[in-house]
């Protein structure tokens, strides 16, 4: 006969042995009174955690937990989520009129229109997340730093735009299959109205690439630059005015090293 | 799918019960089950029943609960001031403090003993099934148990047994 081990004992209590093995239990109990007052005390453990807290089990589940409920709501959701997806679709489509219109002397879309297109898709398909806005909330500005800047394989300073009235919220990586690396990161910011601000900054497409474009897109405007270094399109809900404004101190602060932007 | 909707609400009262004893405070515990039922029901679709449905559910549970405290953490949360044990004092007799007590000392009890130890006593849920729920093997689940009771012992001051003492 094998030993009767805590484990055996707690199973025991437990109601995890076969009827053999409790039989065994049992025999080895009469004639241990050490292991029976553990095996009490324990079974006293269970009992009293059943009496705090199983009560709330009988209570009457509150509306909100309701399943009915949720599930309506769900679908509800859900049937947002399609509305939101499609609107995503019909702005990345004026996104990429808008850059056929800007495609100047040659014939395919240039690389500057092609990453508008890109970041204005972001733009609009992460600034309508209340949730999931960000990858990387914007309070840990450093590791984001350094971890867009090691994806990018580019020092990249986050832009404090708070003087613009723009708080951080944080930033996301991104495929972008037009550049080297094929990778971009989008920045995000709010002011305090709740609209929304993003950057969308890429290693530089090629010293080929345009070096300044302004994209008026409807509701948002978009603003192209482009260096040896990065390329950086910024989209917002504002006027032209004001986003030139804007680029002036996100070009300063993007790269600590590049020479002082002009337009 | 109508039926997955019946087994998840038949599910509910053992949730809240568990998530009541998990943290020791009801909006909390009311507020993980709300996240966790909206999961399940988002996700419902993609659940094969393979297992009991109660099962996944308690899974799901726990890990919005682990992913809450997390979060918590990262904020610098306050710790509540009732989970630090208080001195253990033994029982001078079982009832209403011992009980105090002994939800104080559950609140201390780390997290993973906590779970392991109110699915099997709280929930009566076979090992197995707490095992698979909290996917861990059976002995570590049956280690956890062990020191999640030990624990107590050492925090209760397990109190004599009062029925069974013999006068002479």
């Amino acid at each position: 006969m094998s030993a009767v081990t805590r484990d055996t004992l707690m199973a025991y209590v437990d109601g995890g042995l076969p009827p053999a093995e409790r039989t065994r239990v049992e025999a080895y109990l009469a004639e241990t009174p050490e292991a029976a007052a553990d095996i009490a005390l324990m079974q006293r453990q269970t009992d009293a955690i059943r009496t705090l807290y199983g009560p709330v089990a009988a209570e009457p589940v509150p509306a909100h937990l309701s399943v009915d409920t949720l599930a309506r709501k769900a679908e509800g959701a859900r049937r947002r989520t399609w509305m939101n997806l499609a609107a995503a679709l019909v702005l990345l489509a004026v996104g990429l009129g808008g850059g056929w219109m800007l495609r100047g002397q040659s014939d395919t879309p240039n690389i500057a229109d092609r990453l508008i297109a890109e970041a204005v898709s972001a733009h609009t398909v992460f600034v309508a997340e209340k949730r999931h806005a960000v990858e990387v909330a914007g309070n840990d500005s450093e590791h984001l730093s350094s971890w867009l800047s090691n994806r990018l394989q580019t020092n990249l300073a986050m832009p404090d735009l708070s003087a613009q009235g723009l708080d951080f919220l944080g930033g996301r990586l991104l495929p972008a299959p037009e550049v080297p690396g094929g990778r971009a990161a989008q920045l995000m910011y709010e002011d305090a109205s709740g609209a929304r601000l993003t950057l969308y900054v890429t290693p530089s497409p090629g010293p080929n690439a345009p070096r300044y474009e302004l994209a008026n897109l409807g509701l948002d405007t978009a603003l192209f630059w482009a260096d040896n270094v990065i390329s950086c399109t910024i989209t917002a809900p504002y006027s032209a005015e004001k986003l030139q404004a804007i680029a002036h101190t996100v070009f300063a602060q993007l790269n600590p090293t590049m020479p002082a932007y002009e337009s | 799918m109508v039926d997955v909707l019946h087994e998840i609400e038949a599910a509910v009262p053992a949730l809240r019960r568990y998530a009541r004893a998990l943290t020791r405070d009801l909006d909390r515990a009311d507020d993980l089950v709300q996240d966790c039922l909206e999961r399940a029901i988002a996700r419902r679709g993609l659940f094969r029943p393979k297992g009991p449905i109660r099962a996944w559910l308690f899974t799901i549970l726990v890990n919005v609960h682990r992913n809450n405290l997390r979060g918590a953490r990262r904020r610098g949360d306050m710790v509540d001031l009732e989970a630090i044990p208080e001195p253990s004092v033994p029982a001078p007799q079982p009832g209403h403090l011992a009980l105090a007590e002994l939800d104080r000392a559950i609140g201390a009890l780390p997290l993973e003993q906590k779970e392991a130890l109110l699915l099997v006593t709280l929930e009566g849920l076979p090992y197995a099934e707490a095992a698979s729920i909290l996917d861990i093997p059976l002995g570590t689940l049956m280690s956890r148990l062990g020191r999640a009771r030990a624990t107590l012992k050492t925090l209760t001051g397990a109190p004599s047994e009062p029925h069974l003492r013999t006068v002479k």
